[in-house]
């Protein structure tokens, strides 16, 4: 079985049915007509939206992360802390493997 | 020959007919019988510890009742890998939905599900109830190393056939063969020691064998295959046993740990590591290694009783280490 | 070396953006305390302990410049009391309160959860009327939203969760702090207090300060000094009373008081055995009884709770296999398997990319692949890096690399 991994703020789903249309608009996605592609506007029932895209899709479906130090899109199963991670997958601003384990120190205090 | 793509030898001399199958005339007679009137074939449990030849038997009957085009009309699925119940009926029932487009000579499609009893009660209740509502056109092969852990219900829906360890005449024979296929020397005291470490596993007797090979061109002598066992299993095992014999509790549980963690390995893995990694110990007396393998036999058992693995590998381990003192 | 000043107060999230994890919430919070009409007069902000609820709130107090009536559990709670700080705010007029120039006023109510039935007589009737009667945002703070007595508080409020903050986040955090005191830590320290944490931020900082503050360098080994969790308290007092009780009895009784998770209980149990048990004797027996309660764990499963009281017995008698030999002891916790399991999740995914690809081509379940392949493969590998296995098994340049590195122990 595949994982999909999307980009929360840019995604192409193959021919979605009206009915699913309709719902992932309730959910909280939007869809942009020019481009073909949907995108999610609110994250209030994040997990149900994603569950009705594994089933358009009938594959697990996973969003990508954004790294606040570089800002480079990561995924979930990169990261090592996975297992105990309640907000895994969901599409949040983390912070990348490499930046975190990487030798470069913060440029500034933080406060 | 030119070319000459180097394999893995478990696959390039995987038998694929019955006949060919070492050592396990009572299995195959019974089977042929089944064979001749495919109609009659019921499922299949075949239940028996590793390296044994039941994956062998499954794709043989395969072969057998589908001739060249066998892996058409043949699911192979494995619980441990798929993600849940509801993978393993998904994929079956794309499967099934294809078979039915005609099979050829065989009366219904096959499905090989290795490691089924690592599948949980509530999964195995799932799957009795896939395995009657695709009755009709799939017949399942359910391969297994504890055959106590699968459920009653299905067990009582299988024929149910046992492997045990492998005789060391037959194997010492079918590792000679294939030396012979690829133009080794096998000396007799390096095939008797493979077998002697391989315990009955000929999956690991082969690729010891191959390993050895790429090693030491023409001749297959003893030394090399010490030195290939000595590698070739993690030495994370030897270390931890070391320890906790020692009397180190505390060093060999953190070593368990990591091999659970590290490699993923789970419990009764680990378990026939250890003793694997057990005969192999020379400052112990047989009599010590008899009294040891009774200790892990003793929590082989408990960790399928569904118990949590690390915590039975840690009473090992302690009993290891009092043994030690 | 002291400092007066705690590190969670010295680092305090003085912008929104510095509020680290949960944006969904703060994008939600931002947006009811600006928008001019609402729906719910009153936000409820729930979720577990240390994960910003109060920091956010301050933050945003800070950059758009209101001021907040604060309230907690530590005052009482009654209706007098909350009447009196809260009917004020009802009188105030509506005001702009993001406008720089003029200053608005928000009501917190932190920790509403403490606020009990009888004891603050009417205290949650209060708060909804005061919610029902301001003119000023009524935002609160809870822990746990699920008891009964807040569910007529939850129909007035908009509600707005709160998560764990990822650890990541918790790690570059530290290691901010660290540099802004001067302190060189070791990733792996910094990465276990996190992991320590659960999620809760202000329990991180609060460990990092309590085994940081006034060191140079700070090694994982320091980590070891870590102070139990204050969640887990139930978990230190359990293991600790069994470990320390003179027969069965008593330490069956201890067990048997305690509303610990007997899952969670049973693997820290057997992790700290080894610090209680010196002798291997002793500590042979004691593991050989933990391993039988563990058995009975697995036959209890979800139906058969008679069994249970076995599963008890025989932990009891584990704690007590030489009662002369007790000498008080730093309690693991939290379960060495969670930890270990934890740090290695990246290697074991390479691990299974490879494992299916050789399942693929072998016939295999990756499980087999791994103990009864792998180590010959990687031998073969070794000794020619070029084997045409290695394109027959369809592995890639890094999983030949992953797997030569693969058990250097």
């Amino acid at each position: 079985m595949k994982v999909i991994i999307l980009n929360n703020k840019e995604f192409i789903l193959p021919r979605v049915e009206r009915e699913n249309f309709i719902r992932l608009m309730k959910l909280g996605l939007e869809y942009n007509r020019d481009k073909g592609t949907f995108s999610i506007n609110n994250f209030d029932n994040i997990k149900e939206a994603i569950d009705t895209i594994s089933d358009i899709l009938n594959d697990e479906v996973q969003f990508l992360q954004n790294c606040l130090m570089c800002h480079k899109d990561f995924p979930c199963s990169d990261c090592k802390y996975t297992d105990f991670c309640e907000t895994k997958n969901l599409p949040f601003k983390c912070v990348c493997p490499q930046c975190l384990t990487g030798k470069k120190s913060p440029q500034k205090t933080l406060f | 020959m030119t070319i000459n793509e180097e394999i893995m030898w478990v696959e390039k001399y995987r038998p694929k007919t019955l006949d060919d199958i070492v050592d396990l005339s009572h299995v195959v007679e019974s089977l042929k019988a089944f064979l001749k009137n495919p109609h009659s074939m019921p499922h299949l449990l075949l239940a028996g510890i590793p390296g044994t030849g039941k994956t062998t038997v499954a794709l043989c009957i395969a072969r057998q009742l589908f001739g060249e085009k066998w892996k058409s009309f043949t699911l192979e699925l494995n619980a441990s890998d798929e993600r849940g119940i509801n993978t393993v009926r998904d994929r079956i029932k794309d499967f099934s939905r294809y078979g039915r487009t005609g099979f050829g000579e065989a009366p219904f499609s096959l499905i090989i599900l290795d490691e089924s009893d690592q599948m949980t009660g509530p999964a195995q209740t799932a799957l009795r109830r896939i395995m009657e509502t695709s009755s009709r056109t799939s017949r399942f092969i359910l391969i297994c190393n504890y055959s106590n852990k699968i459920i009653e219900p299905i067990q009582s829906r299988c024929a149910i056939f046992r492997f045990s360890k492998l005789d060391k005449v037959a194997m010492i024979d079918h590792l000679k063969k294939i030396a012979k296929t690829e133009n080794l020397r096998l000396l007799d005291a390096a095939a008797e020691r493979i077998v002697e470490y391989s315990e009955g596993d000929l999956r690991h007797a082969i690729n010891a064998l191959q390993t050895t090979a790429a090693y030491q061109k023409d001749v297959i002598d003893e030394q090399t295959v010490l030195q290939v066992f000595g590698e070739a299993s993690p030495r994370q095992v030897q270390m931890m046993l070391n320890k906790a014999l020692s009397g180190n509790f505390i060093e060999a549980r953190k070593m368990m740990y990591d091999l659970i963690g590290q490699y993923g390995f789970s419990g009764s893995e680990i378990v026939r590591q250890i003793q694997r990694e057990l005969i192999k110990i020379p400052h112990l007396s047989d009599s010590q290694k008899a009294e040891l393998t009774d200790i892990i036999g003793e929590y082989d058992y408990r960790m399928t009783q569904g118990a949590n693995s690390d915590i039975q590998l840690s009473a090992l381990l302690a009993q290891f280490s009092k043994f030690g003192k | 070396m002291k400092t007066n000043l705690l590190w969670v107060e010295k680092y305090r999230p003085k912008k929104i953006s510095d509020v680290v994890g949960n944006e969904l919430a703060k994008t939600e919070l931002i947006n009811w305390l600006q928008s001019k009409r609402h729906k719910k007069k009153g936000v409820l902000l729930y979720g577990p302990a240390g994960v910003g609820k109060t920091a956010l709130v301050n933050a945003a107090s800070n950059q758009f410049n209101f001021s907040i009536i604060e309230m907690n559990a530590s005052d009482t709670r009654t209706e007098k009391a909350i009447n009196k700080i809260g009917k004020p705010a009802t009188s105030f007029i509506a005001l702009d309160t993001f406008s720089s120039e003029r200053r608005g006023n928000i009501l917190f109510l932190d920790e509403v959860d403490g606020v009990f039935g009888r004891q603050d007589r009417g205290g949650i009737k209060a708060i909804i009327n005061i919610i029902k009667e301001s003119l000023i945002p009524v935002v609160m703070a809870a822990n746990d939203v699920d008891q009964q007595k807040l569910r007529p508080l939850k129909k007035v409020c908009q509600m707005i969760r709160f998560q764990q903050i990822r650890i990541p986040l918790i790690i570059t955090t530290l290691r901010k702090i660290c540099v802004a005191e001067n302190i060189q830590a070791e990733f792996e320290a910094l990465e276990r207090i996190a992991q320590n944490s659960l999620g809760d931020m202000r329990s991180a900082i609060n460990d990092l300060q309590s085994i940081g503050e006034g060191k140079q360098f700070l090694k994982l080994q320091d980590t070891a000094f870590l102070t139990v969790r204050n969640k887990d308290v139930g978990m230190y007092d359990t293991l600790k009373g069994m470990f320390s009780s003179e027969t069965i009895g008593d330490s069956a009784m201890v067990l048997n008081r305690s509303n610990v998770n007997y899952d969670d209980f049973l693997l820290s149990f057997s992790d700290n055995l080894p610090l209680r048990y010196r002798n291997p004797t002793d500590l042979a027996t004691a593991y050989d009884l933990v391993s039988r309660a563990d058995m009975f764990r697995g036959r209890v499963g979800t139906d058969n709770w008679h069994l249970l009281r076995y599963f008890f017995n025989f932990l009891a008698e584990a704690a007590t296999v030489s009662p002369k030999s007790y000498k008080s002891f730093d309690l693991i916790y939290p379960p060495m398997r969670i930890m270990k399991l934890f740090w290695t999740k990246g290697k074991r995914t390479n691990l299974e990319n490879i494992c299916a690809k050789i399942s693929l081509r072998c016939h295999v379940s990756q499980n087999t692949a791994k103990t009864d392949m792998i180590p010959y493969i990687k031998m073969m590998i070794k000794k020619q890096k070029s084997s045409s296995i290695i394109s027959w098994l369809k592995l890639e340049p890094n999983d030949v690399d992953f797997l030569l590195k693969l058990n250097d122990l």
